[in-house]
């Protein structure tokens, strides 16, 4: 249970970082080994519904809806504790953060990414997903502004691009030092164009900090309102079970949800395969871990209170879906997304499980688990059980190629992941020694004023 | 006059203060602290910049602007398509309808502000840009640099001042 | 351009349709559905089929819930203890309701679905990029997504039968939303004909395919806003009003007499499709 020494040097801390880059523990090439294949599984069966049509998935009239869209809102979900982690802990001041949150904000573009290909896969004529975009043409022909998918787009552009630039220019001066260390290379030549020619100077830190601090601001409401809107995709129809005022704010805490249980899961993976273990320590697990238990009770709040405000409410249609869910062909899947989402989380209560690996990898995906279900339980049930009763009873069982797709998205996210945490530094280097030279100020504080005695041993 | 350029390290903030403060203070042939002084750290370090002294940041004017055009812009454009000579009535609701439009309205205010504030870093960062002729790769890992640039004739006065303070190194080049 | 006619034009691009607007005019296409005169015979389900060139999809397909009859007829069931086949069923044919203020045209990402101004809401099958949108937020579930590409799919119309494809209706490819069109295309042949003539249709000029294949005539199409139409008088003898959630009879006391009833009134939607319900045998 050992922090991050303050003692480090500041030499070793480059080291040990790109390191990363060189030689990571062969499970590093399994898991890529893995990701690949279920990326190769995804595309075999795209190209199959792409060619057949979209029938081979199984869908139906009307129940057009089905994994991709409940998978699109998983991804989106997933990427919203990035910015949790290296926006809103970063205007907080929480140190611990640090050597965390590059790969967290890693996980949101990817995450982003994986999403963005769910919207082109769903989609019955993706060859003319152009349309959607609002590109000036002669004819004056514009696509709808006033639907709720046309704000998902443009919320979703401005978040991946938002993240990448945050990303990057958070990167800007960890780029500077691995074209400092590496050897010549295509590396180098990548890590000299990125860095832009940062040299660490006085003026470039004071522009970099109000530029850091100014984007991370915009970040927050941003990833409020992407969840939001894809909320809204929901909220604002009129289909009993979608149609829940409560929407946005439940839909934005399952994300944070779920990005934070994946945030343990890619902790786990990447403090063993990276050798990370002195940076990304067993304390900072335990506050992701705490952080995690209190967005989970958050959720169940707001899963409760939507299960209550529908029942109390007395909207007959809607509380049809809601005993639709927990009594009909869904039943299974809903009662295991509560108990995975609502339950799972308290065996991070015991303070004995906060540090312990293979419960808590167990534990996280679990939670995902169930966060996946949830979506899907918002998507298809409605469809089952709609206004109209020729839709009643109307469950559709997705196809062996939506499951593959769903399942090589998997692989594609995780592919992307590994393959950044290779190239670029997963650690920040520069954020970790301004972590170590505060504490070791604090301590030199501590001393000076003769308080360590007092306080124990260790200044944290 | 040629101009020279010196490099000094130092291994520790104190030390770099205490030399910043004495070039300050001197008066040497074609040296200018505030001009010809560039400091830099191997981490952003707010006490550097309380004793390089205040320089006023304007990337936030840049977010600004951004945000503001982005938001005016995405508004008046969505009205400006809704209202075109295609204007379509869709499910009842006005052709100009403003919850939707306020809510990309938001949207491209933020897509604004991150973007020009990227662009305003830039700029006022002077990035991308050359190195500087000199360079260490030791700034990048843990030592703090002080380049100064002066007249030929001063060079050697101001090494003394860098190893009065215990510089770890110094470079020296010739300008152009 | 597209800034002048934004501000010609502001004050009309801001208000909601139909409750503060003036009607359509000079057409409004309107049904109205008689179901104690409907038999259940499906003959209207089979004309729309023939006319607007709806793919067969056979037996896997219907299973699979991919069928494509954009005219429907539902069976419902009295659930009064008695056994088939004397248990009353009652029939009611659905197909898309042509609303007003129709649900899938707002959530539509490229603005595929519309409203005509006669009233229809249109779809375009060029525009569509397949999001199923507009199903998702149907209340009535009346809209038909192309699965496969159905007409090179085998034995949706095999050799001879592509012979009786409608040349006036196009097939659609795979990965489109369709939809009843009120038979647009025969509309649209009409009011070109009343046209050359220098004249606006008459009320029978145009029928729509279910209503000319309908037995016992329980199926009425015409124009809502020509007070010599057959629509306009059902419509106004049952007191059911275009651009209203709830009709003023409904309100009197011990509920109204009339049978007219428009389907989810209460959405909003404002459907273009009156139903005349059943006299129920329960209820003689």
């Amino acid at each position: 249970m050992n922090d991050i020494r303050e003692d480090i040097a500041w030499a070793k801390i480059n080291k040990d970082v790109l390191k990363s880059l060189e030689n990571p523990r062969k499970l590093f090439w399994v898991i890529l080994l893995i990701a690949i294949a279920a990326v190769g599984v995804a595309v075999g069966c795209e190209v199959y519904q792409y060619t057949v049509g979209l029938g081979v998935a199984n869908f139906s009239n009307p129940h057009v809806w089905g994994l991709y869209i409940a998978t699109f809102i998983f991804w989106i979900g997933m990427s919203h504790s990035g910015t949790l982690l290296s926006a809103i802990l970063h205007l907080m001041h929480a140190d611990w953060r640090k050597p965390i949150y590059r790969f967290a904000e890693a996980m949101t573009t990817f995450s982003l990414m994986t999403a963005g290909l769910f919207v082109a896969v769903h989609l019955g004529r993706v060859w003319q997903i152009y349309y959607a975009l609002p590109y000036p043409n002669g004819r004056q022909v514009w696509p709808n502004f006033q639907s709720p998918l046309l704000w998902d787009a443009m919320a979703i552009f401005t978040y991946l691009s938002s993240s990448i630039l945050f990303l990057y220019v958070g990167m800007i001066p960890d780029l500077a030092i691995c074209r400092d260390n590496m050897n010549p290379g295509w590396r180098r030549k990548l890590y000299t164009v990125l860095a832009l020619g940062w040299e660490g100077t006085d003026r470039q830190w004071r522009n970099f900090r109000v530029t850091y601090l100014t984007i991370a601001c915009f970040l927050i409401p941003l990833a409020v309102s992407v969840h939001s809107i894809v909320a809204s995709d929901f909220a604002m129809s009129q289909q009993p079970g979608w149609h829940i005022t409560s929407f946005p704010p439940y839909f934005v805490a399952g994300a944070l949800y779920s990005g934070c249980a994946a945030i343990i899961t890619l902790f786990i993976i990447l403090r063993y395969v990276f050798k990370f273990e002195e940076y990304m320590t067993l304390p900072i697990l335990k506050k992701i871990v705490r952080l995690t238990f209190a967005i989970a009770m958050v959720w169940t709040y707001l899963n409760l209170i939507e299960y209550a405000a529908v029942w109390y409410g007395h909207d007959q249609a809607s509380k049809d879906v809601l005993i639709q869910k927990m009594v009909g062909p869904y039943a299974p899947f809903w009662w295991t997304m509560n108990i995975c989402g609502s339950v799972v989380p308290f065996i991070m209560f015991f303070k004995r499980f906060q540090t312990h690996i293979p419960v808590l990898f167990a534990v996280s995906l679990l939670l995902n688990l169930g966060m996946w279900l949830e979506r899907w339980m918002i998507v298809a049930p409605t469809f089952s059980h709609g206004y109209y009763p020729w839709t009643w009873d109307h469950d559709q069982w997705p196809s062996l190629v939506q499951w593959g797709i769903v399942f090589g998205s998997f692989g594609w996210f995780t592919l992307l992941f590994m393959v950044f945490c290779k190239v670029f530094p997963s650690v920040s280097m520069y954020e970790v020694k301004e972590m170590v030279y505060h504490r070791s100020q604090a301590t030199k504080k501590l001393e000076a004023t003769g308080k360590l005695a007092a306080s124990g041993k260790g200044a944290h | 006059m040629s101009k020279r350029h010196l490099l000094a390290l130092f291994s520790n903030f104190d030390e770099a203060e205490a030399v910043v403060q004495e070039l300050r203070a001197v008066n040497l042939k074609g040296f200018d602290a505030d001009k010809d002084m560039i400091v830099k750290s191997p981490i952003e370090h707010p006490e550097v910049e309380e004793f390089v002294g205040d320089k006023p940041v304007y990337v936030q004017w840049f977010t600004l602007v951004g945000a503001l055009t982005g938001g005016l812009l995405a508004f008046t454009l969505i009205s400006a398509s809704q209202g075109n000579f295609f204007a379509q009535l869709k499910g009842g609701k006005p052709i100009v309808p403003f919850p939707p439009n306020f809510v990309l309205t938001y949207e491209m205010f933020i897509l604004g502000g991150v973007y020009i504030s990227v662009l305003g870093f830039l700029i006022c960062a002077g990035l991308p840009a050359r190195r500087s002729p000199l360079y260490s790769a030791k700034v990048s890992e843990d030592q703090i640099g002080i380049l100064v640039q002066a007249d030929e004739s001063a060079s050697s006065s101001l090494k003394s001042i860098f190893t009065k303070h215990q510089a770890l190194e110094i470079q020296e080049e010739a300008g152009k | 351009m597209s800034v002048t006619s934004l501000l010609e034009n502001y004050s009309e691009f801001r208000h909601f349709h139909p409750v503060d607007d003036v009607p359509h005019n000079p057409y409004k296409w309107a049904m109205s559905i008689d179901l104690d005169a409907c038999s259940g015979c499906n003959a209207c389900s089979v004309a729309c089929y023939a006319e607007n060139n709806l793919p067969v999809v056979g037996r896997e397909g219907f299973a699979h819930g991919q069928a494509m009859h954009w005219m429907r007829i539902e069976r419902y069931w009295d659930e009064d203890g008695r056994e088939f086949p004397d248990q009353g069923a009652q029939f009611l044919p659905m197909m898309c309701q042509q609303c007003e203020a129709a649900p899938c045209e707002t959530v539509c990402p490229v603005g595929a679905t519309n409203h005509t101004p006669d009233g229809i809401n249109s779809q375009i099958y060029n525009r569509c990029i397949g999001s199923r949108y507009c199903s998702a937020n149907c209340p009535y579930k009346v809209r038909y997504f192309n699965w496969y590409d159905y007409p090179t799919t085998d034995n949706v119309w095999p050799a001879e039968m592509n012979q009786q494809l409608n040349p006036d209706v196009t097939v659609r490819g795979k990965g489109v939303m369709e939809k009843c069109t009120f038979c647009i295309q025969r509309v649209t042949v009409a009011k070109n004909n009343a046209k050359n003539e220098g004249r606006l249709i008459h009320d029978g000029d145009v029928q729509t395919a279910c209503q000319q294949a309908c037995p016992t005539s329980a199926i009425s199409f015409g124009n809502l806003v020509d007070p010599e139409s057959k629509v306009y008088k059902q419509w106004k003898a049952q007191q059911v009003e275009l651009d209203k959630d709830a009709q003023i009879k409904d309100k009197e006391e011990g509920g109204s007499e009339l049978r007219g009833y428009r389907i989810f009134e209460e959405l909003r939607p404002y459907p273009s499709v009156m139903y005349l319900e059943r006299v129920r045998e329960s209820a003689v």
